[in-house]
């Protein structure tokens, strides 16, 4: 329609941002990434099902108890396993949860299961809330029932093992909530059983701790400027990375290397998602 | 659709997608936003896209719910008064060009009409991607070229 060439016209010279192509590019990477996460989820769940119908037989049978202590796995001074374990949908809410649990019969067990749990209780209060006051919101701007349809908002509780050994043990706690943007929390353990005591930086990088993570990150976060000068971290000026220290989160690689996290928007865009430094001496 | 394939469409369209999410949000940051958040969606949930020819409708679906939940959303913030050297950013239009009446088109007429005179798709696809059926799609572009007073004719293309 000839009336609207004009409006169409100031509508295709809308300008162009040059990151663009870079926030698209980011989008596919956090959408591939949690995509994988997803499916990896679902065989998670799976596996951790199996493992619990071992464990009951385990109870049942003194031969396949045997058997199994010599599995290392089983033999260790503590278990990380699945305590709770579920995926429905509830007034509009999809719970996807798997929360684990510390078995050792000490007191870090306990104190980590028990913070674990506070962090769980807390999730679920903030996003009962939120869903509520964005469906309000919704109804109150003028949404309609047909429009709102089968809205869903997505709560995840999930676990990593990132490295296990005979007496120490690294995990990440993830817990999310997903709607019109997403919010994501993650929590880091690393836990010495034969210790009785949580790992800190200064176990696994000795005394100069701060001055070998600090080169080190700053080193990489230097690598990340492009040919035209762009980053996604913010300069130290402006809120971006100074140093670490007694707060700083971390989890231990496969092979024993920290790696030093921080969290979204600490000291870059939210676009650069978690951004997380290895440190090696 | 391959994954690969559904990567080239978004990268390649990049600029349509931006233009669209910045005509509801009128804020470049949020429009960046929307379309990170929009192409995110759609490779987080590649899965649902059955026929690889309708990607262009599966998609615009998911940008144009991001489009208006952030809209809502931005409904319950009092904004936060704007500095002067921001001011004037993109160039102001005259109120009373046709882009502008557009704007101040409610959402469900304002999206009906940006789809089809601006990026020009065919009202099957549009009531694919606002979900609602075509006669609910015609009677929503007839209302809106009324109250833009536009003649119908053509409008249906």
């Amino acid at each position: 329609m000839k009336e609207f060439d004009q409006a169409r016209l100031e509508y295709e010279r809308t300008p162009l941002p040059p990151e663009l192509d870079k926030r698209v590019q980011a989008g596919i990477r956090e959408g591939k990434a949690l995509r994988r996460r997803r499916r990896m989820v679902r065989r998670l769940t799976s596996c951790a099902a199996c493992f619990a119908v071992l464990l009951a037989a385990l109870n049942l049978s003194p031969t396949l108890a045997k058997a199994a202590a010599d599995v290392p796995v089983l033999g260790g001074l503590f278990r990380v396993m699945t305590f709770v374990n579920y995926e429905e949908t509830e007034d509009g809410i999809h719970y996807d949860v798997n929360v684990p649990q510390v078995e050792n019969g000490g007191d870090l067990a306990e104190t980590v299961n028990a913070v674990i749990q506070e962090q769980v209780d807390l999730l679920m209060e903030r996003a009962k809330q939120d869903w509520e006051d964005y469906r309000d919101a919704f109804f109150a701007t003028g949404g309609t029932e047909e429009e709102w349809g089968g809205r869903e908002m997505d709560v995840i509780v999930d676990y990593e093992i990132m490295r296990q050994t005979d007496t120490q043990v690294s995990f990440v706690v993830t817990l999310g909530e997903g709607w019109v943007s997403s919010m994501e929390e993650r929590f880091y353990y690393n836990l010495d059983f034969a210790e009785g005591r949580d790992l800190t930086l200064r176990d696994l990088l000795g005394e100069n701790w701060v001055e070998l993570c600090n080169q080190s990150i700053q080193a990489q976060i230097d690598a990340s400027v492009d040919d035209e000068g762009f980053t996604y971290f913010f300069p130290a000026k402006e809120g971006g990375f100074t140093t670490v220290d007694e707060n700083t989160t971390f989890y231990i690689r496969e092979d024993g290397v920290p790696v030093v996290t921080f969290a979204r928007y600490a000291i870059a865009a939210g676009a650069a998602g978690f951004p997380e430094f290895p440190i090696t001496a | 659709m391959r994954e690969d394939a559904l990567t080239a469409y978004l990268v390649e369209e990049q600029a349509r997608f931006y233009r669209l999410a910045y005509s509801y949000l009128k804020d470049r940051d949020e429009a960046l936003d929307a379309v990170q958040t929009a192409v995110c969606k759609a490779l987080e949930r590649q899965d649902t896209l059955k026929d690889p020819k309708a990607v262009r409708s599966w998609f615009y679906r998911m940008l144009v719910n991001v489009c208006l939940d952030m809209l809502r959303q931005k409904s319950r913030v009092i904004p936060f008064p704007e500095s002067p050297e921001t001011e004037g950013y993109e160039d102001p239009l005259p109120d009373d060009t046709l882009s502008r009446q557009v704007d101040a088109l409610p959402e469900a007429m304002g999206t009906v009409i940006r789809l089809r005179f601006y990026e020009e798709l065919s009202l099957n696809e549009i009531s694919k991607i606002t979900g609602e059926n075509l006669s609910t799609v015609k009677s929503r572009l007839y209302a809106a070229l009324k109250k833009l007073r536009i003649s119908m004719e053509g409008a249906l293309g």
